[in-house]
C-alpha cells in the first residue's frame, strides 16, 4: 500500500472515530488488556487513546507503507540520515554495551565511546574521592555545569530525577547548572560558591555557543579575582571542557588533559548519553550512569528488534500520529506525577519540537499536513491548580502524557507514602475524567458551567520504579517516537535549521545595541527599540 | 577482688593489666587486643604477658566471667546493646552484692541504662568512670591519675570502690563524685573543650599566616592571660588517635541531634581540612603541579610516643600525595608498621628506616609529627640530600628564621 492510500484509509476512519466518544470505548471490558503494552520496567497504557483495532491496523499500514523498516535500519546502522548535515544520528550507538564493535567510516566508534566513558570515569572518580584540587589544595565540592540547549536541560533533568539515588561519595559534590546568556543565574550562585573548590564543566558541542562561553568567561573572571592567579593555572585546576570541536576548546584555553570529547554524529539533543552526562555520572557515580544507559539500550533493542504490533515507541508514535493528523489536535501537555521528573516537560519540549517542528520534507517541499504539535507540561499535581482548567473545559483538544512511578519511598515514613499514594490516585483520576467527562461520576444535576465534556485523550507510561534504568527506558521511548513520527512525516528531525537565523541577527544588531543607529538599517520596530534604548541607557551598554 | 574485664578498647586492656598489678584476680575474654594500635601501647603487652604468666590475668568463657562480683566494661561505643545484654546476664547471676564500673563511650544516661538492667538495685551498682586515658601513657595515667570524676548513686557502693582504687590513689589531688549522667557529661564536656582550642588556635593560625604574624608569638602572649592559659594551644595540623576522636564525635552528635548545634561537626570537619594544611601549602608552593615530585615525609603517628596512625594527618596527605603521582618517601620511628597496615595502597610509597635517607633527592619534606628526633637535624646534610631545600612544617617543630637563613625554603602553620 502506498502512503497516499493508507492516508486517505485513515482519514476515512477518522470521519466516523471523530464522532466516537472515549466513554464508549472505555466499556469494553477487554480494552485495557488490549490497549496496554509492557517493555520491562515500563508499562504503556494507550486505553484512554481514541483509538480501536482498526484504527490501529490502518495506522501499522501507514508506518510500512513509509517505510519505517528501512529507515529505523538506516538509523541504527548509522546512515547519514540527517542528510541535511550529511552525518548519521548515533545515539544509539552511545549506549551499546562494552565489546559490541560498531564501525563508522573504519573507525570502530564503540572503542572510542567505552574509551570516553573510562575517561569520564576517572574524573568521577577523583571527585569522588576528593582528590580533584582546587588552586589552594582544597578538594573541589562544588560542580557548575555551564552549557544550553542539550547541554543543560538532559543533564539537567536526569540529575534532578535521580538525586535520591546518589551513592555517598557523590553527595560531597553540589551541583549546578547554568544556561541563561543575561548571566542572571550565575551571578547570583557566585555568591555562595567557594571558588578554591568550584569546579566549572563548559559543554558546548561546537564550543562556540555564545550563550555558554559568555557564561565561561564570567566564571574565569570571577575565579581570576578571587585568587590572584595565573589564567592557565585556573584552566587546568578549575574548568572541564565538553566538546566535539576540541580544537576550539583548546582556542579558548582549555588543555587537552581537560577535556572530554563526544562527536559529530551525536546531536545535542540526544547527547546526554555521551560525556555531557558528565554532570550525571558525578552524581549517580558510574556504575548508575551505566544503569542508565542500559536502560535505554533495552529499550533501543526493543524498538529495533520487536513486533511493531507490541513494540512501545511505533505505538506510541502512530497513536499520536492518529491525534494530530486525523482527529486535529494540536497541542500536547507533559504531566509527570513525580516531583522529581520536575524537568522533563522542558526536556521533551526540546527533544520533540526541535525534532519534529518543521515544515519542509526530506525533498525541500513544504509539507501537507501538520507536524509537531505544541507541547508544554508541568508536575501533573501543580497543573490540576494551573492549565487543567482549559484541558478539563477549554475549547482545545489537548493529548496528554500521564506519567508516574507505581512504587516510592520503600522505606520511608507512612505520610509520605500516604502523599504518594495520593499522587496515584489524581493521576488515574484525572486521566478518567479527561476521557469520561461528566460519566466520570454522576454529574446529572451539574448546572452548564459544571459540566466536562471528556473525550481528550491520554497516554499514561507507568514506571515500575524510578530507577536510572526505567528513566533510560522512558527517556529513549521519547526518543524513538519522534524518530518514528519523523518518517511518518517525512521530515529530517535531527537538524535544527530553524534557530540559525536569530543567532546571526543577533550578531549583526550586537554592535548598534546603545549606539546610535542609521535610518534604514534594520526596521522600523527595531530601529524605533533601538533608539529607545539608547536613550534610557545614555549609550552605555555598548561598552 | 575478683574482676572481670569487658571490651576490648584500651582502657579494658589498661585496666586489666593494672588491676592484676595491683593484687586483684581478672578475667579477661581474650589473650590479646584484636587491634594492632593497642598491641603497640607502650609498656601494655609485657603487662599483659606478666599477669597471664603469673595468673593473675586468666582467659575465661562468658560464663565464667559473669560469675564475678566486679566487672569493668570498657566497651565499643557502638556496643551498648551488647553492654545491656550482659549487665541483664551478670544481674541473673546473682542476687547479692555486684559492681559494674563502666568506662565505656556509649553516651549520656548509657549508664543509667546498664543500672536498669539489673535487678536488685539496692544491692547491685553501676558506676560510670570515664576513662582519661591518653594514648601513649595510659598505664601511667591509669596508675596514677590526679583527679577522678565518679558517678555513682548508691552510697553503700562507696567504700568498696575506694578501696578498689586505693592503690591508685598516690596522686590523687581530687575525687569528684556525681551522678552517673553528670560524670558521663563531664568527659563529654572536657573532650569539647580541648578540641574547641585546638581549632581555635588552628584557625588564628591560618589567618596569622595571612596576616604575616607569627603565631607562635601570639600564642605565647594569650597564655600569660591566667584564664586561658598555655594548654592545647600549639597550632598544628590536626588533631587524630581514635580515643579523643571518638567522644568528639559522641558529642557532636548528640549536639547535633538534640540542639541542632553544628559547633562540634565544624571542629571536626575543620579538624580534617586542618590535617592536609602541609599538603595545601606544598600544593601552592608548587603551583598547583605534584606530578613526578618526591616527597618526604617525617612522621606519620597521630602523636610523638604513639606507634598508632588512627586518625593521623599523615594518613589523608599521603592520599593527597598518591593521588597527585608523588613518590613518597615516609620515615617514621615506630610506626611505620601501623601505616603498612592502615593503606592498604602502597602506590608510590616508600619506607625508609632513616630519616636522611628519605630525603635523598626529595623537592620537599613535610614534619607530620612531632618526634623529638626531628626537632634538631643536620641541616646541612639535609640541603645536600634534598633536590629543593622546601620545609613544611606542621608541628611547628623548627625555626623559622634560622632556617631561612641557611636557604631553606620554610613553611609553618601560622609562621
Amino acid at each position: 500500500m502506498d502512503k497516499q492510500t493508507a492516508w486517505t484509509l485513515l482519514q476515512q476512519a477518522a470521519e466516523t472515530e471523530k464522532k466516537r466518544h472515549l466513554k464508549e470505548l472505555l466499556q469494553d471490558p477487554q480494552r485495557f488488556h488490549d490497549f496496554s503494552f509492557r517493555q520491562d520496567e515500563l508499562l504503556l497504557d494507550l486505553s484512554r487513546q481514541r483509538i480501536t483495532a482498526s484504527t490501529l491496523n490502518a495506522l501499522l499500514q501507514l508506518a510500512e507503507s513509509c517505510q519505517l523498516r528501512h529507515w529505523i535500519d538506516a538509523l541504527f546502522k548509522g546512515d547519514a540520515i540527517n542528510h541535511t548535515e550529511q552525518r548519521p544520528a548515533l545515539h544509539t550507538a552511545l549506549r551499546q554495551p562494552k565489546g559490541t564493535p560498531f564501525t563508522l567510516q573504519d573507525q570502530d566508534i564503540n572503542a572510542d565511546v567505552q574509551q570516553a566513558l573510562e575517561r569520564m570515569e576517572q574524573l568521577v572518580e577523583q571527585l569522588h574521592q576528593q582528590q580533584w584540587r582546587g588552586f589552594s589544595g582544597e578538594p573541589i565540592n562544588t560542580l557548575v555545569n555551564i552549557g544550553v540547549g542539550g547541554s543543560d536541560l538532559g543533564p539537567m533533568m536526569v540529575c534532578h530525577a535521580l538525586e535520591e539515588l546518589q551513592p555517598q561519595a557523590g553527595r560531597a559534590i553540589k551541583i549546578h547548572f547554568i544556561s541563561s546568556m543575561d548571566g542572571s543565574q550565575l551571578s547570583s550562585l557566585l555568591q555562595h560558591l567557594d571558588p578554591a573548590r568550584t569546579l566549572f564543566v563548559v559543554s558546548s558541542k561546537s564550543f562556540s555557543t555564545a550563550d555558554t562561553l559568555a557564561n565561561a568567561a564570567t566564571a574565569r573572571d570571577w575565579l581570576q579575582q578571587a585568587s590572584d592567579m595565573p589564567e592557565q593555572l585556573l584552566l587546568k585546576r578549575h574548568f572541564i571542557g565538553i566538546t566535539a570541536n576540541p580544537q576550539k576548546a583548546r582556542e579558548w584555553g582549555l588543555p587537552d588533559a581537560n577535556q572530554l570529547h563526544f562527536w559529530d554524529w551525536v546531536g545535542g539533543r540526544y547527547s546526554l548519553w555521551s560525556t555531557i552526562g558528565f554532570a550525571i555520572a558525578v552524581r549517580l557515580g558510574m556504575p548508575g550512569f551505566q544503569a542508565l544507559l542500559d536502560g535505554a539500550w533495552r529499550m533501543d533493542e526493543h524498538f529495533r528488534t520487536s513486533d511493531w504490533s507490541h513494540n512501545l515507541p511505533v505505538l506510541l508514535a502512530l497513536t499520536e500520529i492518529w491525534n494530530i493528523n486525523f482527529l486535529d489536535i494540536h497541542a500536547h501537555a507533559i504531566l509527570p506525577y513525580d516531583g522529581r521528573l520536575a524537568h522533563l516537560p522542558a526536556y521533551l519540549e526540546q527533544l520533540e519540537m526541535e525534532s519534529n517542528g518543521k515544515s519542509v520534507d526530506r525533498e525541500g517541499l513544504s509539507v501537507t499536513h501538520h507536524t509537531c504539535p505544541v507541547l508544554w507540561g508541568e508536575i501533573g499535581p501543580n497543573a490540576q491548580h494551573a492549565f487543567y482548567q482549559l484541558l478539563h473545559q477549554g475549547s482545545e483538544s489537548v493529548m496528554c502524557d500521564f506519567i508516574v512511578a507505581a512504587k516510592r519511598y520503600g522505606g520511608a515514613g507512612e505520610s509520605l507514602q500516604a502523599q504518594h499514594r495520593l499522587t496515584l490516585a489524581n493521576c488515574l483520576a484525572q486521566a478518567r475524567v479527561l476521557a469520561l467527562g461528566d460519566n466520570a461520576l454522576d454529574q446529572s444535576q451539574a448546572s452548564a458551567w459544571q459540566r466536562y465534556q471528556g473525550n481528550q485523550p491520554s497516554s499514561l507510561i507507568l514506571l515500575d520504579e524510578l530507577t536510572p534504568g526505567a528513566l533510560g527506558a522512558l527517556i529513549a521511548l521519547y526518543e524513538h517516537k519522534v524518530f518514528v513520527q519523523s518518517v511518518i512525516w517525512n521530515i529530517n528531525p535531527f537538524d535544527q535549521w530553524g534557530v540559525e537565523l536569530g543567532k546571526q541577527m543577533a550578531n549583526t544588531l550586537l554592535p548598534h545595541v546603545g549606539a546610535p543607529v542609521k535610518p534604514g538599517t534594520f526596521d522600523s520596530a527595531t530601529e524605533g527599540v533601538l533608539d529607545a534604548l539608547n536613550q534610557l541607557t545614555g549609550g552605555n551598554t555598548a561598552s | 577482688m575478683n574482676i572481670a574485664v569487658w571490651g576490648d578498647e584500651l582502657a579494658a586492656w589498661v585496666a586489666a593489666a593494672e588491676l592484676a598489678r595491683t593484687g586483684n584476680q581478672v578475667m579477661l575474654q581474650a589473650r590479646e587486643p584484636e587491634e594492632s594500635s593497642l598491641r603497640a601501647e607502650p609498656g601494655l603487652m609485657d603487662a599483659i604477658e606478666q599477669g597471664l604468666t603469673s595468673g593473675a590475668i586468666q582467659q575465661a568463657t562468658r560464663h565464667q566471667a559473669c560469675q564475678a562480683d566486679i566487672h569493668w566494661l570498657a566497651m565499643h561505643p557502638s556496643e551498648l546493646i551488647q553492654a545491656k545484654t550482659l549487665c541483664t546476664e551478670i544481674g541473673l547471676h546473682t542476687q547479692e552484692e555486684l559492681l559494674i564500673i563502666n568506662q565505656s563511650n556509649f553516651g549520656i544516661g548509657a549508664s543509667d541504662q546498664l543500672q536498669g538492667c539489673l535487678q536488685n538495685t539496692a544491692l547491685q551498682a553501676v558506676v560510670c568512670l570515664p576513662d582519661t586515658l591518653q594514648q601513649g601513657q595510659a598505664l601511667d595515667q591509669f596508675a596514677n591519675p590526679a583527679a577522678l570524676l565518679i558517678g555513682c548513686e548508691q552510697d553503700d557502693i562507696r567504700a568498696r570502690l575506694q578501696a578498689l582504687l586505693r592503690p591508685f590513689s598516690t596522686h590523687l589531688q581530687q575525687l569528684h563524685w556525681m551522678s552517673r549522667r553528670e560524670a558521663e557529661f563531664s568527659k563529654f564536656a572536657i573532650s569539647g573543650m580541648l578540641a574547641l582550642r585546638l581549632n581555635y588556635i588552628n584557625e588564628l593560625a591560618n589567618l596569622a599566616d595571612r596576616l604575616g604574624v607569627d603565631i607562635e608569638v601570639v600564642r605565647q602572649g594569650m597564655a600569660t592571660d591566667k584564664r586561658i592559659g598555655p594548654h592545647y594551644l600549639a597550632p598544628g595540623c590536626g588533631f587524630g588517635g581514635s580515643h579523643f576522636t571518638q567522644y568528639i564525635e559522641g558529642l557532636a552528635d548528640i549536639l547535633a541531634e538534640t540542639r541542632h548545634s553544628t559547633l562540634l561537626k565544624t571542629v571536626l570537619e575543620e579538624n580534617e581540612r586542618q590535617k592536609e594544611l602541609p599538603f595545601r601549602k606544598l600544593w601552592q608552593h608548587y603551583q598547583c603541579d605534584l606530578d613526578g615530585k618526591t616527597v618526604t615525609l617525617w612522621g606519620c603517628a597521630f602523636k610523638p610516643g604513639a606507634t598508632s596512625v588512627d586518625n593521623a594527618p599523615a594518613l589523608p596527605v599521603i592520599k593527597a600525595l598518591q593521588a597527585q603521582g608523588v613518590r613518597i618517601q615516609l620515615h617514621d620511628p615506630e610506626a611505620l608498621a601501623a601505616l603498612m597496615d592502615a593503606i592498604p595502597d602502597c602506590r608510590n610509597l616508600h619506607f625508609c628506616p632513616d630519616r636522611y635517607s628519605a630525603l635523598e633527592n626529595s623537592d620537599a619534606l613535610l614534619i607530620m609529627t612531632e618526634w623529638a628526633e626531628y626537632a634538631s637535624p643536620d641541616y646541612s646534610r639535609m640541603k645536600t640530600l634534598m633536590q629543593h631545600p622546601v620545609i613544611i612544617d606542621g608541628r611547628n617543630l623548627l625555626e623559622p628564621t634560622y632556617l631561612r637563613e641557611l636557604g631553606f625554603t620554610y613553611y609553618g602553620v601560622g609562621r
